[in-house]
């Protein structure tokens, strides 16, 4: 590799270190790992959305050559502990726990549901001895749509919770609610769905447990957010000790918030390594991640907003169902983050919030990029819909309604400061580059040959980390890391984040590199070993300030070690030294510069006295400093063929505001990849049942994602950030570009519409649907 | 168990592949040429994409025994001793990936699509890659380092 020269890596679009393997096929992926003896797995799975297991009859499996092991529920039963989602339990749920079986036992709960494992010596004879198993069922109505599923009349899911509410309706209010209705020049109402959609990373879920009998350890290889999640989830189902649990994790494809914890085949998987003392490999194929992996947003909102007839957007009422599908984890909590981020950037004075989770008899709800996207779905579609009411341009009635910013910051009606927000900047940038008076006149004349071009546009904030806030639970944990100078000169970094497309490899190096003072090539990241990583997560767009700050923080307190014990050596102060290029060297005399390398080997070479230090090695842990908000306004410009139904994206923009910039080409690839998945959740995707049930989504063919013809160039501008923090500044840019990309779009969509009396309250418009609204639309309006 | 004999990147290679077994499944565990990633099995995301013959194939959907006495191309095959072809570095210039899963696939595409066109400008490029699926980079990046390689090429 090439030596880089830059003054500062940080702020540059350094090359990624990862690239030279992934580019070259020699990654490591989970599929990748071939251990001597491995076995491998494949599961039985339910054809039916809900009914009884009456038997499961896996003798003729068995008898397969080839078959060395089938376990059916009660199997997995009696090898397993029960227990709750490792994430609800991470996230401290205290609400309705509903108890189920890792496989099934008394029933199943959607298409696909795990009925039986079979454990072969090829994935082949696998899949052959599942098609032997023979399950007899019995047909329980399918509870397949959250209005149904909070019938009394719906039969409950989980026999311990005794009906199909997840999540008891709940009700708080922010501000004064009801004066600010019973005041307001006017009450709309509106109701908005969004539908359901899915991660779908181009790698599935996957592991390969590996049982160590004689040293009773459990190696773990994991597709995973985070390890040391994973083997909590692996030691307390399995009953082991968390030290008996190592999980490793290589290069893994995509993630974009599924693969948090293990899932309930995963921890099948180590329940039958062990059983069976060999190494067993499961990774799932395509049908599998999308049908039982996990889908995410099916949600639906009914909105009173309170206005004037100036356009002041004064108070929002919402009521919010979530269809958690089968399995509750993530959708039970969505609600709390969602109310506390529906404001967003603006002066709204009062919000009234309640939500219901019901349970169904389709894929469990999982953290997908963004989770509680809705609010800004809800709120940018409201104000569009509020502005066509009153006439207003869709640029005025934000710019009117967004809270200015202030010293100290206003606050959210729900409670958080809006410290440093730009979002007025990042609209009026926006509308600059657009030019929209030109777009207004080009729209007209188009209209006028039988075209339609609409212009749409959204903002957002993502508390990612979030401001720092007087309140005790500030959504800032701490971060950890251990650093070390290695005999070699290298400065190895240990982080619990565990990335899957996020740079960290190379982002976190350039951070370490310019703070100790080596080259890019002498930082090493260490990730993936939960015997030597910290505890972390990669998720919530939390890497850049809390990981960026504690590489920061983390690499000074080893540089300020390693300058300590070098002025020892040296026989100098250690004010007096300075680390640059890989040596340490007294100020002003470049001569006397010994690679940080030597000063590793003389560290090692000890003993020393008591007073010097000579383990140059720290653990540093942040807790976000000052924090602050990311956010921006998206921009986009679409054409509809009102005969075909069919929406290009004609042109794209987004003024963004991450704060500070580890690597401009990163944050760029994640703003474009997050619109990316915004736009094919509007155009394309939808994870589609039948009323019986039957997933009708469960291929690439039925599942559309966007190509390359589907998403256009994305023009970015980055805004100079408020700085709130004396060190760090980096700020979260994981999730903005799904959750704002979506009203983005259909913003523009109805625009575009707009001559036909199109409203919009709802976020899948595929060419179908636009015809329906089309046909159904009212001119008048 | 059919046996085969055929090149793979520029090797000969012989092996017993059960009839069934797909090219995917027998260049990585047969082979271990791991690099050749299976992203959907039913020939829609593009992810094992290799080179058979000079054609851009989908491995899921070719069993090995129809690679017999063919040429075959994976990612492992595009530079020696471990280094990047021209297409790999403009892709690395250009930032084009996030996680790599998708990578192998859009590399060997890519590398069929510009020997035949050389020429190719942008819209050419997306539609030639509008078979292969990345959920993370939004396309454009990898669609630069595609073009970025391109004109490199054109220069020499």
């Amino acid at each position: 590799m090439t030596a880089i020269a830059a003054e500062r890596y940080t702020g540059a679009s350094i090359k990624r270190s990862e690239d030279p393997r992934i580019l070259t096929g020699t990654g490591r992926y989970v599929d990748d790992i071939k251990l001597p003896g491995m076995l491998h797995a494949a599961f039985v799975r339910s054809p039916l959305a809900h009914a009884r297991v009456l038997s499961v009859d896996v003798s003729a499996a068995r008898a397969l050559p080839g078959v060395v092991a089938v376990l059916t529920g009660a199997d997995l039963e009696a090898m397993t502990v029960p227990g709750p989602d490792t994430l609800m339990a991470l996230m401290g749920w205290q609400g309705p726990s509903p108890e189920f079986t890792l496989l099934a036992t008394d029933k199943v709960r959607l298409v696909g549901d795990p009925v039986a494992v079979v454990i072969a010596e090829s994935r082949y004879l696998a899949e052959d001895g599942c098609e032997l198993v023979e399950v007899e069922y019995d047909d329980l109505p399918a509870v397949v749509n959250a209005a149904f599923a909070l019938d009394p009349s719906s039969p409950p899911l989980f026999a311990n919770l005794g009906d199909n509410i997840a999540r008891r309706h709940s009700r708080s209010e922010s501000g004064d609610v009801s004066g600010t209705l019973a005041n307001a020049d006017r009450v709309i109402d509106f109701h908005i769905d969004v539908h359901r959609h899915q991660n779908v990373p181009m790698e599935g879920r996957g592991c390969v447990a590996s049982y160590d009998a004689d040293q009773g350890v459990m190696t773990f290889y994991a597709a995973t957010q985070g390890v040391h999640v994973s083997r909590m989830a692996v030691a307390s189902r399995l009953g082991l000790e968390p030290g008996k649990v190592h999980v490793l994790a290589g290069d893994i494809g995509g993630s974009f918030g599924l693969k948090i914890g293990a899932s309930r085949e995963e921890l099948a998987v180590a329940a039958a390594s062990r059983l069976l003392g060999r190494p067993v490999k499961w990774v799932e194929d395509r049908g599998e991640n999308l049908t039982v992996s996990g889908q995410a947003r099916e949600e639906s909102f009914d909105v009173r907003a309170a206005i004037s007839n100036d356009g002041d957007l004064l108070g929002l009422d919402v009521k919010m169902v979530i269809d958690t599908g089968s399995y509750p984890g993530m959708g039970v909590m969505v609600p709390d983050i969602l109310q506390g981020m529906l404001p967003g950037p603006y002066k709204l004075r009062a919000l009234g919030f309640e939500s219901t989770a019901a349970i169904t008899n389709k894929a469990p709800y999982v953290a997908y990029r963004g989770p509680w996207a809705s609010e800004t779905f809800v709120r940018e579609r409201v104000l569009n819909l509020i502005a066509k009411d009153l006439g207003l341009d869709p640029v005025e009635i934000r710019l009117r309604n967004f809270a200015p910013r202030t010293d100290p910051p206003a606050m959210m009606v729900t409670g958080r400061p809006l410290a440093g927000v730009t979002s007025k900047e990042s609209l009026e940038r926006v509308a600059q580059l657009v030019d929209f008076p030109a777009f207004r006149r080009r729209q007209a004349e188009a209209r006028a040959q039988g075209r339609y071009l609409g212009l749409g546009m959204a903002t957002f904030i993502e508390a990612a980390p979030g401001p720092r806030s007087a309140e005790p639970d500030a959504a800032l944990g701490n971060e950890s890391m251990r650093l070390r100078l290695t005999e070699d000169g290298i400065v190895e970094l240990f982080t619990g984040q565990m990335p899957h497309g996020q740079s960290h490899q190379t982002t976190l190096a350039q951070i370490a590199a310019d703070e100790f003072g080596v080259p890019f090539e002498q930082v090493r990241v260490v990730v993936g070993d939960s015997d030597v990583v910290p505890f972390g997560l990669t998720g919530g767009s939390r890497s850049a300030t809390m990981t960026g700050g504690v590489t920061l923080h983390g690499a000074r307190e080893l540089k300020a070690k390693v300058l300590d014990f070098a002025a020892h050596l040296m026989e100098v102060s250690a004010q007096d030294l300075l680390i640059t290029d890989g040596n340490v060297w007294v100020r002003g005399d470049p001569a006397s510069a010994v690679a940080v390398s030597e000063v590793a080997q003389r560290a090692a070479s000890g003993p020393f006295g008591d007073d010097v230090d000579a383990k140059l090695e720290v653990e540093a842990t942040y807790d976000g400093g000052e924090g602050g908000w990311s956010g921006g306004t998206h921009c986009a410009i679409v054409e509809v063929d009102v005969e075909t139904g069919i929406v290009k994206v004609e042109r794209y923009v987004a003024a963004e505001d991450c704060g500070a910039l580890i690597n401009p080409a990163v944050v760029e690839g994640q703003i474009r990849g997050g619109i990316a998945q915004g736009i094919g959740a509007v155009l394309l995707e939808r994870s589609a049942y039948a009323e019986d049930g039957t997933f009708q989504s469960a291929t690439f063919m039925d599942y559309l994602m966007p190509t390359a013809c589907d998403v256009p160039r994305i023009e970015i501008q980055h805004l100079e950030t408020v700085p709130l923090d004396a060190h760090v500044n980096f700020r979260g840019v994981g999730e903005g570009g799904m959750i704002v990309a979506p009203p983005t779009v259909v913003n523009a969509i109805e625009d575009a519409l707009s001559p036909f009396g199109v409203r919009i309250y709802e976020q899948h418009l595929p060419p179908a649907r636009i015809l329906e609204l089309i046909a159904a639309a009212d001119p008048g309006q | 168990m059919v046996n085969i004999t055929l090149r793979v990147n520029g090797a000969t290679c012989t092996g017993s592949p059960e009839a069934r077994k797909t090219l995917a499944d027998f260049l990585r565990d047969d082979l271990n040429l791991t690099g050749t990633h299976l992203g959907c099995e039913h020939g829609v995301c593009g992810a094992c994409t290799v080179i058979v013959d000079g054609r851009a194939v989908r491995s899921c959907l070719m069993l090995a025994v129809q690679a017999a006495g063919r040429e075959v191309t994976t990612i492992e095959g595009l530079a020696d001793d471990g280094g990047l072809g021209p297409l790999q570095q403009a892709m690395w210039d250009a930032h084009s990936f996030q996680c790599g899963f998708c990578t192998p696939g859009m590399v060997m595409q890519a590398t069929a699509f510009l020997s035949d066109h050389p020429e190719a400008g942008e819209q050419q490029v997306r539609e030639a890659l509008s078979g292969n699926i990345c959920r993370c980079t939004g396309y454009q990046s990898i669609i630069d380092g595609v073009l970025l390689a391109a004109e490199r090429n054109r220069e020499r």
